[in-house]
């Protein structure tokens, strides 16, 4: 009796491990697997897709940036990404800190419309987007996708920083103000240093999902002035190319950067991301 | 402190502005442009009432896939993707060896560009050297290989795994609320006898009812607007066998400059989206009193 128990026991661990192993093998083997293979050879690839490469050149890589304008789309997406990190931390963080702290008429209602933003679904509006990106002469730049990244990020951003700023005891302002300092400069130098970790957390989120957006960058440009990273693996997709080492090569240096920004911010990342789901 | 408040509309100023520019303008557009035939090849606009509307629901074979598409995969990513991931946030919730790790890998698909993860489904699908094919070729089971992403019998499928296995997100906030849980609740429980089982079943599962609802209503929206992974991969081929409605609408805004009929889409995907929204809050029971 006792050692059927046990062994029953022992085969639910096992079972369950394995269903583990698989779950993290589905995951990043197709990544672990990209990243090898952008160190084998065209040939090696073709001839057995399962082998471990033989040498780790950057032959693949050396390509990969001749076929396309790789290097010059990592930096537009560096810009735009970063800029728009900025805008939008800055933003909300004086949004939220409005909604936290002080009482003025329609401020619940506000507060809802900015929040309503999670919830469209935002394919629907590539069109008027396009339009009004359009209207303001800022199609094709970067700057038209710094604003419509920005306010990709609004509504999570508002809630961490909001849910935030409701924690920190106000006696920290009320001293302030008493020392004679205004309510900007309460702001900026007392409330933004305290709220540091929420604007890393906002931050790295925002970031990711500026470096990682597809379809508004493919709707609001058109060339290799402004378009960013994810479009440039269109390169890869044509017909005409047969180069897969450099194709292995642009997808991990597409991937790659995301996976080290999780990798140092992981807390942040998963703490905002609860935040931004629990409402209120 | 009331001359403060006045502070409160200039601070909110550039977060309304950034709203109306890519959210409020944009939404009136959608909403008043879908009345309109409002084209540029040849250029038009003019109002034409609910013309639009009625062209979409009786007459559009083209629409019809597409909305049949995008409902089943919404119902899939409700049910299959959900619980996937409410399931093994339950298993480590128990953490087991290396919970963390695995919490961590799992989120990975979850936090790389949709554009990339496209990309690496490309390759993984490949007939000559994709791992599939390679896999099936290896354990002798050459007849069952195929062009997985291209071949009308297995597109649907093979292009629903790219997202419907990745539930990360679910994972992690879920296993973030169980572990909010005191523990002194399970405690109790155990005391009274209750095996792992049976307590995810009877006391964890309806602890995390919210965030299931959450969740849920998260996977509803993802899929809803779910273009990136079909534009990279699949691009609604063959024969329209894997457009869902945004994929449509942005043909037929950017391929077809037909913008009127487009923003219609538009207003049905929002509507939608408002629909589920109140019907899985529904079925949870969200909102009822409880807080």
């Amino acid at each position: 009796m006792n050692r059927t128990a046990r062994w029953r026991r022992l085969a639910m661990q096992a079972i369950l491990y394995l269903f583990l192993a698989a779950v993290v093998c589905v995951a990043v083997a197709p990544i672990v697997w990209v990243v090898l293979s952008s160190f084998k050879t065209n040939a090696e690839i073709l001839n057995n897709a399962l082998s471990f490469p033989t040498s780790f050149g950057l032959e693949g890589y050396r390509i990969a940036l001749e076929l396309a304008p790789l290097a010059k789309y990592f930096v537009n997406s560096l810009i735009v990404s970063g800029l728009s990190t900025v805008l939008n931390v800055l933003v909300l963080a004086m949004a939220a800190y409005a909604f936290a702290r002080l009482e003025f008429r329609g401020k619940s209602l506000l507060y809802i419309i900015l929040c309503t933003a999670m919830v469209i679904p935002m394919t629907s509006l590539m069109h008027p987007v396009y339009l009004v990106i359009n209207r303001l002469h800022l199609y094709d730049t970067k700057t038209g996708l710094v604003l419509v990244y920005a306010a990709l990020g609004l509504p999570i951003s508002l809630m961490i920083l909001r849910s935030f700023f409701l924690t920190v005891p106000k006696s920290l302002e009320e001293a302030a103000y008493v020392d004679g300092a205004g309510f900007v400069r309460t702001f900026a130098q007392i409330m933004l240093p305290v709220a540091k970790p929420a604007l890393a957390s906002a931050g790295v989120l925002q970031f990711l999902t500026a470096w990682n957006e597809f379809t508004y960058a493919l709707v609001l440009t058109n060339s290799n002035n402004a378009r960013t990273l994810p479009l440039s693996l269109g390169f890869f997709t044509s017909q005409f190319s047969y180069n897969y080492t450099a194709m292995f090569a642009a997808i991990s240096i597409a991937v790659l950067p995301s996976i080290l920004v999780f990798a140092i911010f992981q807390e942040q990342v998963v703490n905002s991301m609860v935040t931004g789901a629990v409402k209120e | 402190m009331k001359k403060r408040g006045r502070w409160g509309y200039v601070f909110v100023l550039p977060a309304a502005l950034l709203f109306l520019l890519v959210y409020g303008i944009p939404l009136v557009t959608v909403f008043v442009t879908s009345l309109f035939d409002y084209r540029i090849f040849p250029d038009r606009f003019t109002f034409i009432g609910l013309e639009n509307y009625c062209k979409l629901f009786f007459q559009d074979q083209a629409f019809w896939q597409a909305f049949f598409n995008t409902v089943v995969w919404l119902l899939l990513q409700c049910t299959v993707h959900v619980a996937l991931g409410v399931l093994i946030a339950l298993i480590l919730a128990k953490r087991p060896r290396g919970w963390k790790t695995i919490r961590v890998c799992y989120m990975i698909p979850n936090i790389i560009s949709a554009s990339a993860v496209g990309m690496i489904f490309i390759n993984f699908y490949n007939p000559e050297f994709g791992i599939l094919n390679s896999l099936l070729r290896l354990a002798g089971l050459e007849h069952l290989q195929h062009n997985w992403l291209y071949d009308m019998s297995t597109a649907f499928p093979a292009v629903t795994v790219t997202w419907l296995l990745f539930a990360g997100y679910t994972t992690t906030l879920v296993l973030a609320e169980i572990l909010s849980v005191p523990e002194s609740i399970f405690e109790a429980a155990r005391v009274d006898g209750a095996t792992g089982v049976q307590m995810d079943v009877r006391i964890t599962l309806p602890l995390i009812k919210n965030i299931i609802a959450t969740s849920t209503v998260m996977a509803a929206t993802y899929m809803l607007q779910m273009f990136v992974l079909l534009y990279v991969t699949t691009k609604g081929g063959p024969s329209g066998l894997t457009t869902n409605l945004p994929l449509y609408l942005y043909k037929t805004a950017l391929l077809e400059n037909n913008y009127g009929y487009a923003n219609t889409m538009g207003v049905f995907i929002i509507l939608i989206g408002i629909a589920i929204m109140t019907a899985i809050n529904r079925a949870f029971g969200v909102g009822k009193g409880e807080e």
